[in-house]
């Protein structure tokens, strides 16, 4: 998979675009929700691109009536209309009917950080995750968002993807070849895991950073699929750390850090789990992304000091 | 296959008689509406109107039928129970252990295009449906029975307005409309009047029929295959909640109330075939 350095955003519309190019099935549907690389979608390919307006659950029962006629479609909003606002839709028409639509949320975790509470992506995964069927997806960046469109336009079955905005750094991922893992270790440490994934992967590995400097060798998992956890591998990843970390811009309950304690409470008994994530609140204070999660202790200073403590108990 | 007026007046008594059956049997299910549209769903299937094979279920030119007034199921599995989708034994089987019929319609039960249960999905799905056809030029219809009460939901009126705004002149719609929601009269909690009107601003042509005649049924439903009309067609259908047992016409205990006793041998005898 060739490197790519751009929004998020764009490498993944951008291969759905060529996609959509070849293989006049796929059909895009939005809520009124635009992007900078969906004109170009809309322009060139008018009859595979739809405008629903402001209605998601109606999306929702389109997507899984032009599904049934063997459309491969796609839906798109920003996380919580297209996830909680249309959440029975999802469940029933493409879920239960176990129907090929994926569903693009844009604005994971705090995104979208000033619009408050109404527009924070950050308990969408415990939601989707109730959903037998569903495959959930969670991109770091261009380069995994480029892949997790191949892999929804390939899928027979629901898939969910959560993405972000903005050009994220890349992080070394030339030695995965085809993103079929869900998992993927982007550095190596033997004292401790961190587990993250999407925009908090890059401070994942900050802290890994910066806790080398206190002699703390913490390996970083890029979690970038959430449904169906590849557990095998995960374990194997963790392998002899006794120490587990996830760190994500979601609220406690029921994101990775829930995932990841599922998985640990049956299988390794040994470890010791600290989830650092978005106490149990609507986020209702204001500011910039870095400022929420400084509030939070999300920010990297906070998260290295949350482990040291961690260390000395 | 079609059949003439009483044949099909005989048909409905015959899937009513099923209806009661079943549910006295199963102790369950929801019998007032599943008798409200008894005849709709007898036009509909014996009068020539979709096109199906139930031994090619899943021919690609078939007509769509969705019922999205799910909780009415018990009515169209004895429809399509009858016309060989499964046994017919099947039907004493309706909601018990092991049995492939459960209280609201799914795709796994052979016959049934969509997943309903839950109001205000079948619509869309049946507008997505018709909106594929119409991208492929395909020429067969999708047509979506929907509950008074069902109306109430926001997701039937977005549907309506895609349904409407895309010109979907290959779906019909069908109201039931028997007037009673769950426990109440809908003109006591939420007056739907004018519905015809509702239909209209939305980008529909809209019949309003006694959908228990099946002259009338008829004579409508057979304009659906014509492409006549340039827009996505409504029938309100006016109909009586429990149609066919006296005692159970237009009365709020018998959305799922089940007939026993001196009520079920009463209801069995209005109902002799």
């Amino acid at each position: 998979m060739k490197a790519l350095n751009k929004d998020i955003r764009d490498a993944f519309f951008d291969q759905l675009y060529s996609i959509a190019q070849q293989d006049k099935n796929v059909i895009f549907l939005t809520a009124d929700m635009g992007a900078f690389s969906l004109a170009k979608f809309k322009k060139d390919l008018p009859s595979q691109f739809i405008n629903m307006a402001v209605a998601e659950q109606n999306m929702v029962s389109i997507a899984a009536g032009l599904s049934l006629v063997d459309k491969n479609v796609f839906i798109y909003s920003i996380i919580p209309f297209t996830t909680l606002r249309c959440y029975e839709q999802i469940k029933i028409d493409i879920c239960a009917m176990n129907l090929g639509v994926s569903i693009i949320g844009i604005g994971a975790g705090l995104s979208y950080a000033s619009d408050g509470p109404t527009h924070h992506g950050t308990s969408d995964i415990a939601l989707m995750r109730l959903l037998p069927e569903i495959t959930i997806l969670n991109p770091s960046n261009a380069v995994t968002a480029q892949a997790c469109a191949q892999i929804a336009y390939k899928s027979t079955s629901p898939v969910y993807i959560r993405l972000e905005k903005g050009v994220l750094p890349l992080i070394d991922r030339q030695k995965e070849k085809d993103f079929s893992s869900g998992i993927f270790k982007v550095r190596e440490g033997s004292d401790l895991t961190i587990i993250s994934g999407g925009i908090m992967l890059q401070e994942a590995v900050k802290v890994a950073d910066e806790l080398k400097s206190h002699s703390i060798k913490a390996a970083v998992l890029d979690l970038y699929r959430i449904k169906p956890l590849n557990i095998e591998l995960l374990l194997n990843l963790i392998d002899k750390s006794k120490i587990v970390v996830t760190l994500e811009e979601n609220i406690i309950q029921g994101g990775i850090g829930t995932v990841i304690s599922e998985v640990l409470a049956e299988a390794r008994g040994d470890v010791f789990l600290k989830r650092i994530a978005i106490p149990d609140q609507h986020c209702f204070e204001t500011g910039s992304r870095e400022y929420m999660r400084s509030l939070y202790g999300l920010d990297v200073d906070s998260v290295v000091s949350t482990i040291l403590d961690v260390f000395s108990q | 296959m079609q059949k003439n007026i009483l044949e099909l007046e005989q048909k409905s008594r015959w899937v009513r008689r099923q209806v009661l059956e079943m549910i006295s049997s199963a102790g369950k299910g929801h019998i007032g509406g599943a008798f409200s549209c008894a005849d709709i769903l007898v036009a509909l299937y014996y009068g020539g109107i979709l096109r199906f094979d139930s031994t090619n279920k899943e021919s690609p030119g078939r007509d769509r039928f969705i019922l999205s007034k799910g909780h009415s199921a018990a009515s169209l599995y004895a429809v399509l129970a009858d016309l060989g989708y499964f046994a017919l034994s099947e039907l004493e089987n309706y909601q018990k252990e092991t049995s492939i019929l459960r209280g609201h319609p799914d795709r796994k039960i052979p016959g049934i295009e969509a997943d309903t249960g839950s109001l205000g999905h079948g619509l869309g799905i049946g507008a997505g449906i018709a909106l594929g056809a119409k991208m492929d030029a395909k020429d067969f219809i999708t047509c979506v029975l929907l509950g008074d009460g069902e109306c109430c939901e926001g997701s039937v009126w977005e549907a309506a307005m895609f349904a409407g705004h895309h010109k979907l002149n290959n779906l019909v719609a069908i109201v039931d409309r028997n007037g009673i929601c769950v426990t109440d009269f809908l003109k006591d909690c939420l007056d739907l009047e004018p519905l015809d009107k509702k239909w209209v601003s939305c980008g529909w042509d809209v019949v309003v029929i006694d959908g228990h005649s099946h002259q009338e049924l008829l004579s409508v439903c057979k304009q659906f295959h014509n492409k006549l009309g340039k827009r996505p067609l409504v029938v309100i259908a006016n109909t009586v909640k429990g149609k066919g047992v006296s005692f159970m016409e237009g009365n709020l205990d018998w959305h799922h109330s089940v007939p026993r006793g001196e009520d079920l041998e009463r209801a069995k005898k209005e109902l002799e075939l």
